[in-house]
């Protein structure tokens, strides 16, 4: 009884270990090689070499790229979860009529598919194409996990937990509506801004697609546009693509590593719920 | 104050949201290209009549591959997700540490694990490449029509199963132990448990999962590009109606439009009666 459980818990473990740590490390160790080392012994280490790192800085143009990506991926996730927060207060506090409508309403953006088609055309027409607000407009309700409906699903749900008396007090000291949220609601809520916020940033931060239909100056391009171009561009240059994909992960990784038990939380909650 | 806060987080919401899923089924009629300033015309419906025709050459082998694509991630996704989950649902160091590794690539993104995979199955001096070498395989995997396929399927699954397994582990982290422990002291086997309490309680779970993973693999296809750009016997609907519209060789977005109302449909002719199947399931496992 106990024997097949150590055994089959250490095969998992090898498994994740061959599945997903090796391949990470690969990449690592890669980024360290010389170009010459790893073309003669591409699976031994030799002595790490950073110059790498350097070179693909520069002949990717990440540095430029880097910033468009944290402002592209802050600003429309923050705009997120704030205009999600503004969505999810009166609707939370049953302020209108159709509050359940409205949220279901909001609700379906999450499974809608979003195509790039309209996208591009709404781009054009709005005069969005090829700029920087454009671009994160858009991508307020874009990317792998929409932003906008997903923060006011979690806002919604955590805002119930958050006294009606607090808003009667505030209403009796004549607070404003918007100081309100930003000095009670937003503390309160803290947990479900961060993985609203977190969520979205993330979509914005690895989206390929979008920097590839909605920008055209390279000077706009984020980071994941910049490294998948430097890799269509030198093919057979291994190390330096290594060192591009070390740099341009090492941000959102530590943050993801930083984040991790609130992200882990609300995952499994909202598992529990189904 | 308020009033004014909501009407502007609906209009963003509906203008970027609502807007471009009504003008994707208007743009399916018309000829429009990225070409600016060209005129557009309504062609009614023969961007969907073409699709079925031999003039459009690509859909009939987009709905294969679409199939095996979503029919192989589902599957995949959800079995090694259980088996994870099964294994990283405790509190210990060794768990915590397994359910940080299985959920990184959502950290990572498509792009960089396009390239991370890439760069392990290049076909010149990767490890994989030397591996498959050591029996006198030699491929150029991503860019091979009998390899491209099931690493593609792979890696989506590599992507996504760290999010289904903590889903699995909230579900099983909700069933009362108690119930274990009742079992176990009335003699019911290990098999029997898992049968008679994990199974139906993790019912909801697995609906959840199985409907993510679905409605997922027909839809996404940002890792298909990143891999192998449809190339290779890769190209789904979802892929299709984006290289017909941006790809290299056409600016069709009529066109591309059409294709993904139709894998839009698709998805809802697949998803909705399995949504209702999996929910009956529910009931009835759950009494």
């Amino acid at each position: 009884m106990r024997r097949p459980r150590l055994v089959s818990g250490i095969s998992v473990g090898v498994l994740i270990t061959l599945l997903f740590l090796l391949p990470v490390l690969y990449v690592v160790m890669m980024a360290f090689e010389t170009p010459s080392h790893f073309l003669n012994s591409p699976m031994t280490p030799g002595s790490p070499d950073v110059s790498n790192f350097g070179n693909a800085w520069n002949s990717a143009d990440l540095g430029p790229e880097l910033l468009n990506t944290v402002l592209y991926s802050v600003v429309a996730a923050a705009l997120a979860v704030g205009l999600g927060l503004l969505i999810a207060f009166p609707i939370a506090r049953r302020l209108l009529r159709g509050h359940s409508l409205l949220f279901t309403f909001v609700f379906v953006g999450l499974f809608l598919p979003l195509s790039i088609i309209p996208m591009y055309a709404e781009a054009r027409i709005l005069g969005l194409f090829n700029n920087r607000i454009g671009y994160i407009l858009l991508h307020i309700t874009m990317a792998g996990i929409p932003g906008l409906p997903l923060a006011v699903v979690v806002l919604t749900a955590s805002l119930a937990s958050v006294p009606l008396e607090l808003d009667e007090a505030a209403w009796m000291e004549g607070a404003s509506y918007l100081a309100y949220l930003g000095r009670v609601i937003v503390p309160l809520t803290r947990p479900a801004l961060l993985i609203g916020f977190l969520y979205a940033m993330l979509g914005v931060w690895n989206d390929i697609i979008g920097p590839a239909v909605l920008l055209a100056d390279p000077s706009l391009e984020p980071v994941t546009k910049g490294i998948y171009t430097f890799y269509g561009s030198n093919l057979s240059q291994y190390t330096l693509l290594a060192a591009g994909v070390v740099i341009v992960s090492l941000p959102v990784v530590l943050l993801f590593i930083a984040s991790q038990r609130q992200i882990n939380r609300a995952t499994l909650a909202g598992g529990v719920k189904g | 104050m308020m009033w004014g806060g909501l009407v502007l987080g609906v209009a963003v919401y509906v203008l970027f949201a609502i807007v471009p899923m009504i003008g994707n089924v208007i743009i399916s009629f018309t000829d429009y290209t990225a070409l600016p300033g060209a005129a557009v015309h309504n062609l009614g419906f023969s961007n969907y009549t073409s699709m079925f025709s031999t003039e459009a050459p690509g859909f009939e082998p987009a709905i294969v591959a679409t199939v095996v694509f979503v029919v192989a991630v589902t599957l995949g996704q959800n079995i090694l997700a259980l088996l994870f989950a099964h294994k990283l649902k405790g509190s210990g160091k060794f768990a915590a540490a397994g359910r940080l590794l299985v959920f990184l690539p959502i950290a990572l993104g498509v792009t960089v694990i396009g390239l991370i995979w890439i760069l392990i199955f290049n076909s010149q001096e990767g490890p994989m490449a030397s591996f498959f070498g050591l029996f006198g395989v030699h491929s150029a995997f991503f860019g091979a029509d009998n390899w491209a396929m099931p690493l593609v399927i792979l890696v989506q699954i590599w992507q996504n199963v760290g999010f289904s397994t903590l889903i699995f582990i909230g579900g099983l982290r909700a069933i009362d132990p108690a119930l274990y422990e009742a079992a176990a002291m009335d003699g019911v086997g290990a098999w029997q448990r898992l049968r008679r309490i994990t199974f139906p309680l993790l019912a909801p779970s697995v609906t959840v999962n199985v409907m993510l993973a679905v409605v997922g693999a027909f839809t996404t296809y940002n890792l298909i590009y990143v891999l192998t750009d449809g190339q290779y016997g890769t190209q789904t609907l979802g892929m299709l109606s984006y290289n017909v519209a941006f790809g290299s060789f056409d600016s069709n977005l009529g066109y591309g439009a059409a294709v993904s109302v139709v894998l839009f449909v698709i998805t809802l002719v697949v998803a909705l009666p399995m949504l209702a199947l999996l929910r009956r399931r529910e009931r009835g496992l759950l009494g």
